[in-house]
């Protein structure tokens, strides 16, 4: 039996970006850090990507913005947040005395919108990688640059040739065939693929007739989402040589241990931390011992290994 | 049952039901045992609980403290929907999953004479605060000292439901010496009519010109009432009776990190804001609300 000093946890991303454990927290559901400080130590944690933020204040969407259905749940919250500007003086503050690698979650209209927030944040300290949010299934108006891999492509190029910081694409499952877009963005210089984001849907008050949502449409999340992560995982991870962020559903170390072998070299935990503060470090804790479990003295040596 | 959270303060438990006791129609008071919750939550604070393993329903509800003990709380609940539905089943010795304390709670300033107006389930944030007021307990981390003086002098609840089935937890707020004004929808129990005619009653037999305090919950259309009646009663009578509403917004978390649970809220240049009523309320000044 190997002893947890002997099992290694650390995840590659890019040249440049080391991940001290695959165990991340997704974007949109741990706040900016300062509300999950109250409940753990979050510096613990693989990597933190707080709230997707944008070129200016948003609002969000009017509420309701989210509904319980079948083991998950619906969001529309419209990409409420402080705008760049906000984020940089209110909240990046907060996130520099952690000690875990901060991935700022961006998104914009326009390609212009994402370059210039790019090289915004190329400028500040304490930033560890970018994760493109090509797919926010409740914002109307934008261009949705997940959809088209021709589109996605030019977007990360540009923002490529803008940035030095490893850059994440976030892939939607909403698409024919989110390979062919994993693929177009490793070929446009993606360090990384994060899939999926939550899958459009929607619930309805029959009685009302009435849509539960302000937004109408959401993302549908959670647990029930898990089965369509996997699949995605598996796919992408197929198309790509670069690493693959699992995101979908994940609640428990047997579901990250099913996005390892399954591809995906790390994982974003998002909805359960609504359910559970304290999940994303109690997966960490067993991570050790289910790697064990196979024999594995590293995350390495799991990823992807379906047999 | 181990303690998962790190931080001091707050706590996400895996906690005992110890008991479940009938307080009206389709009304309950669940008693969890959780003493590190229980000893340090404030009146008008809030916990989330849902019930331990399962996936559907998944996330949890939030709930006001209706009393506590040394080592228990009590919440009291209304069956409605899914997770309601699952509390109903709930026995002595099953788990839930309980984490708080929450929000940020009443300010609990002294009065004279303190009006709570409650609709629908709304009331149970205020045995607690009627307690603490009148001097039988005090929540929160401080020590209930020998003398204390109560806060308020005199405790009203005006109180509105459906019909007189519906009432909960009546006998615990005579037992707590709140003074009762009781409306139903259809007369059978109180007075006939809303909650607000019976607030409108209170604030006109009270003449004196300050002293009165104003704290409501309930459903939105309501406390947008209770709102509006104050403001209008201020306006014409020259007083400055403070109002404090403690809002129910479906929430998705209880933490902060969802931004489900927002509400219109008037920022200081006048302008309105989505803020999260979990962690910038559930309570806030009456004034301070933006309603549609």
């Amino acid at each position: 039996m190997a002893g947890d000093h002997e099992i290694d946890l650390r995840v590659q991303i890019g040249s440049s970006l080391t991940l001290p454990n695959p165990i991340l927290v997704a974007s949109g559901t741990f706040g900016y850090a300062q509300e999950m400080s109250r409940w753990v130590d979050v510096g613990r944690l693989g990597g933190m990507i707080p709230k997707t933020i944008t070129p200016f204040h948003r609002p969000g969407n009017s509420p309701w913005r989210t509904v319980e259905t079948a083991a998950g749940m619906l969001n529309a919250i419209g990409l409420d947040n402080d705008g760049i500007d906000g984020f940089l003086t209110q909240h990046l503050p907060h996130f520099l005395p952690l000690a875990c690698p901060l991935i700022v979650s961006i998104a914009g209209a326009s390609p212009d919108d994402y370059v210039q927030m790019t090289r915004r944040l190329s400028c500040e300290p304490g930033i560890s990688a970018l994760e493109l949010n090509l797919s926010c299934p409740n914002v109307a108006g934008g261009v949705d640059f997940g959809i088209e891999p021709n589109t996605g492509s030019r977007l990360v190029e540009q923002v490529r040739a803008a940035t030095q910081l490893p850059l994440m694409a976030k892939l939607t499952p909403n698409v024919s065939n989110i390979a062919d877009i994993a693929r177009a963005a490793e070929d446009a210089g993606a360090d990384g693929i994060s899939v999926i984001n939550t899958l459009l849907a929607m619930a309805v008050d029959w009685r009302k007739r009435k849509p539960m949502l302000g937004n109408v449409l959401g993302g549908l999340s959670g647990p029930a989402i898990k089965p369509v992560a996997l699949r995605c995982v598996y796919q992408v991870a197929k198309a790509v040589s670069i690493p693959v962020i699992g995101i979908g559903g994940i609640a428990s170390i047997d579901d990250v241990m099913e996005f390892l072998v399954t591809g995906a070299s790390a994982v974003q935990i998002g909805t359960a931390n609504f359910l559970d503060p304290t999940l994303s470090l109690r997966i960490l804790d067993d991570l050790p011992n289910a790697l064990r479990y196979l024999g594995a003295r590293s995350v390495a040596e799991v990823v992807g290994t379906l047999q | 049952m181990a303690e998962l959270s790190s931080c001091p303060g707050y706590h996400y438990r895996a906690a005992q039901v110890v008991q479940q006791v009938s307080l009206g129609k389709d009304t309950y008071r669940l008693r969890i045992q959780c003493p590190q919750i229980a000893r340090a939550i404030r009146v008008g604070q809030f916990v989330m609980v849902r019930v331990h393993g399962l996936q559907d329903p998944l996330l949890g509800r939030a709930f006001a403290i209706y009393d506590t003990d040394e080592d228990c709380l009590d919440i009291a609940y209304l069956v409605h929907g899914k997770m309601t539905h699952q509390f109903e089943l709930l026995r002595p010795g099953d788990q839930v999953d309980i984490w708080g304390p929450l929000g940020n709670g009443f300010s609990m300033a002294p009065t004279d004479h303190l009006v709570m107006v409650a609709g629908g389930i709304g009331q149970t944030p205020f045995l607690a605060m009627a307690q603490h007021y009148l001097g039988r307990r005090r929540y929160g981390a401080a020590e209930m000292p020998a003398d204390a003086e109560p806060l308020a002098n005199r405790v009203t609840l005006c109180y509105g439901a459906r019909n007189a089935e519906y009432f909960a937890g009546l006998d615990d707020f005579r037992t707590a010496a709140v003074e009762l004004r009781l409306t139903t929808d259809d007369g059978s129990l109180g007075e006939k009519g809303l909650v607000t005619d019976a607030l409108q009653r209170v604030l006109d037999e009270n003449t004196r010109a300050d002293g009165l305090r104003v704290c409501a919950c309930g459903p939105e259309r309501m406390l947008a009432s209770v709102c509006e009646l104050v403001r209008s009663h201020n306006l014409n009578t020259d007083r400055r009776i403070p109002l404090e509403v403690s809002l129910e917004t479906p929430m998705a978390c209880g933490i902060g990190i969802c931004f489900s649970c927002v509400a219109k809220i008037r920022q200081l240049d006048g302008s309105w804001d989505y803020r999260r009523t979990c962690i910038e309320g559930p309570v806030f000044c009456g004034e301070a609300i933006v309603w549609d």
